[in-house]
């Protein structure tokens, strides 16, 4: 098969694409389904989230007579677009590795950023005032986690770098080679710092409680996508659905990938995501409350911060 | 020539229907960035003209009008307004009567509290909380499903007495009842006063200090929570309340997380007044049989909602009718000091600072 088929099959069917799709889905569903057990409710179906999808399928968008339309509505699809992308970008262990002609880690941090800025433009074309304060929420939210996130990483690529012999390495593949010869960094004292910093990323990313400040519902009506609805909310969702799968498998990638190979690598890592999704995000958003941005602000520039420059530190001391 | 000049602040509008306000309450907020520069308040969005409908109901139907004035203080309306004719008619309550209208409130008390203080987890975000509180509130909600045969309008009162009254089966499960419900509600306290997530966004916010408090002459826990001890049922005892440990909880923290604590703690005190009243319940009528007959007059009455003071004022003349009833919500001076709580708040704070109140819309615009 000719590279570009099969990157073209990677980005649409498998591991992006539909099976992304799917996967992040029943992700969500199992989230809402687990966490509605945990407070004493029965919950949705654990299909609720594609029903969700197909009912907004068929509704109408709505764009308001302020807002710039092509900008309103490019603005999901070039989100999908990029998380599309990388899904594609993240290798799973022993099942999957991406072309390097598709990118590498540096592709993939900026990639996981389009998200939050695509958020940020649908909020201010919407010119709903609610939408003007997600953004602002998203843009301090974002420069508050990007650093500690870019430090952490960079403590992997070290890490694995320094192991194989160079200096760094930004090739998934490699870390994931790496950790399946010399044992996962989830074990590994020296990378504690940066996988709790990654930790501490992880629910900021993916915005949910107590980080959920943009799109918070009681404070400021779900912020930028106030405005938005049927297929182009329905789009939304799809990326947000993606980005789930591509923090939970980049984090199995970066500190836990699984020494197996073919279906029982598939399996193990399916129980990873299902595992992470639980520990990660449901008991995570149902154990506390939401913080003020200027909290938020506040706490990023203090522990996560501390701990990725720690990392960084302590592995080049112990290298 | 068009004006490029940057806005530096901006109005938002919240409400009249805002997902985080359980009624329509219109708020149009000026903010700089996050912080709030000026609040405009807007009412009238539920005016339904229940004042007027009362004059033109008899007194007896009026006891069903007034009940359904709003859902959460609907037994303290009903009460007052029973009170008030009672005075003017000269009405002699018996006294089994008297203390079952005390439970009535009491356990309504109770119910509102646990609303209140679950509605401020949902806002804080903490779902797992909120689903909590709303789960221990069931209980008291099965209790009065199951004395009283309503989750929400009790039907307790009639003119000269109550319409339900208590047989030993009812006593026996109203005792289970709070037994099971004293400890959940303690542990709740407890989650509130100690939570990191409750208490970072709930202390040092919505600022209503003791001399604006007095300024603007808040009622109940509002007004508990900055400092004034002041509670109808102590200052100007009705029904049994003289014979009932009725503590009233003072904070001086004067913020929402004050107000959170005393509705707690007054939903503590409302279990052991429950209990008290169970023992001292003495035995006969509930009513003395038949609509007692109210001369033409005026009267008075006060009574101590959920939400603080509410003072009715009924005049009769020969109609059956009223030629005027009147009342005063706790929520109405409650409602104009949140211009004082949102001065220089956050955004995210709109919605926790509004539910400190406990505001009810309906009550007040009726």
């Amino acid at each position: 098969m000719s590279t570009q088929l099969t990157t073209l099959l990677a980005v649409f069917l498998f591991p992006g694409g539909l099976f992304a799709l799917v996967l992040g889905l029943s992700l969500k569903g199992l989230d809402r389904r687990v966490a509605a057990r945990l407070q004493g409710r029965i919950g949705p179906p654990l299909a609720q989230p594609f029903f969700d999808l197909v009912k907004l399928g068929f509704k109408r968008t709505m764009v308001p007579a302020t807002a710039s339309q092509p900008v309103f509505l490019g603005a999901p699809l070039v989100g999908v677009v990029s998380m599309l992308v990388a899904v594609a970008l993240v290798p799973v262990s022993g099942l999957y590795s991406p072309d390097p002609m598709l990118g590498n880690l540096i592709v993939l941090l900026y990639l996981l950023m389009v998200p939050a800025i695509v958020l940020m433009i649908a909020g201010s074309a919407s010119t709903s005032p609610y939408g003007a304060l997600g953004f602002s929420r998203e843009m301090t939210l974002m420069l508050a986690y990007e650093a500690p996130i870019v430090l952490a990483v960079l403590a992997v690529a070290l890490r694995t770098g320094m192991g194989q012999g160079g200096v760094i390495t930004f090739s998934l593949t490699d870390i994931i080679a790496y950790q399946r010869s010399h044992g996962m960094f989830l074990l590994d004292p020296v990378m504690w710092p940066a996988l709790a910093a990654f930790a501490l990323f992880f629910p900021a990313n993916l915005g949910i409680i107590p980080f959920d400040i943009p799109e918070a519902e009681t404070e400021v009506l779900e912020g930028p996508l106030l405005e938005y609805s049927g297929p182009a909310l329905g789009l939304f969702k799809v990326m947000s659905a993606l980005k789930a799968v591509v923090v939970l498998s980049l984090g199995i990638a970066l500190f836990m990938p699984l020494p197996f190979d073919g279906i029982w690598g598939l399996v193990g890592w399916l129980v990873q995501l299902a595992v992470l999704m639980e520990i990660g995000v449901t008991v995570v958003r149902l154990s506390m409350g939401r913080m003020r941005i200027d909290q938020a602000f506040g706490f990023f520039l203090k522990w996560p911060l501390l701990l990725a420059i720690a990392s960084v530190v302590t592995v080049t001391i112990v290298a | 020539m068009t004006d490029h000049t940057v806005a530096c602040s901006y109005k938002i509008p919240v409400g009249p229907l805002h997902v985080a306000l359980e009624e329509p309450m219109y708020f149009r907020v000026a903010v700089k960035g996050e912080t709030i520069e000026t609040v405009e308040l807007n009412a009238g969005h539920v005016h339904r003209g229940v004042e007027y409908l009362a004059t033109k109901r008899t007194l007896l139907q009026n006891m069903i009008l007034t009940e359904r004035i709003c859902s959460l203080c609907s037994n303290s309306h009903p009460e007052a307004l029973a009170m008030a004719a009672e005075t003017i008619g000269a009405v002699e309550v018996p006294e089994r009567a008297q203390y079952l209208r005390v439970i009535a409130g009491e356990v309504k008390r109770v119910a509102s509290h646990l609303f209140n203080v679950g509605i401020l987890a949902h806002l804080v975000g903490y779902e797992a909380l909120f689903m909590h509180a709303m789960q221990v509130r069931e209980v008291a909600q099965d209790l009065k499903e199951a004395v009283y045969g309503n989750r929400m309008d009790l039907g307790a009162h009639c003119l000269g007495g109550t319409r339900c009254d208590m047989d030993d089966e009812a006593i026996t499960y109203m005792r289970s009842a709070l037994d099971k419900l004293e400890p959940d509600v303690r542990e709740l306290e407890k989650t509130y006063r100690t939570n990191g997530s409750i208490l970072r966004r709930t202390r040092g916010i919505g600022i209503l200090s003791h001399a604006d408090a007095i300024a603007c002459g808040v009622v109940g826990p509002v007004a508990r929570a900055s400092g004034i001890q002041y509670d109808v049922r102590t200052a100007a005892p009705y029904h049994v309340y003289d014979r009932l440990p009725v503590n009233v909880p003072v904070l001086d923290g004067c913020d929402v997380w004050s107000r959170a604590m005393i509705r707690l703690s007054e939903a503590v005190n409302s279990i052991e007044i429950l209990r008290v009243c169970l023992d001292q319940l003495p035995e006969g009528p509930i009513n003395d049989g038949g609509d007692p007959y109210i001369p033409p007059g005026q009267a008075i009455a006060r009574t101590e909602a959920p939400r603080g003071e509410l003072v009715y004022y009924l005049k009769t003349n020969d109609n059956p009718e009223p030629e005027r009833l009147k009342w005063r919500v706790p929520s109405y001076p409650n409602w104009d000091a949140l211009t004082f709580m949102l001065k220089e708040a956050k955004v995210a704070d709109i919605a926790i600072i509004v539910n400190s109140i406990d505001p009810c819309i309906s009550c007040t615009e009726r």
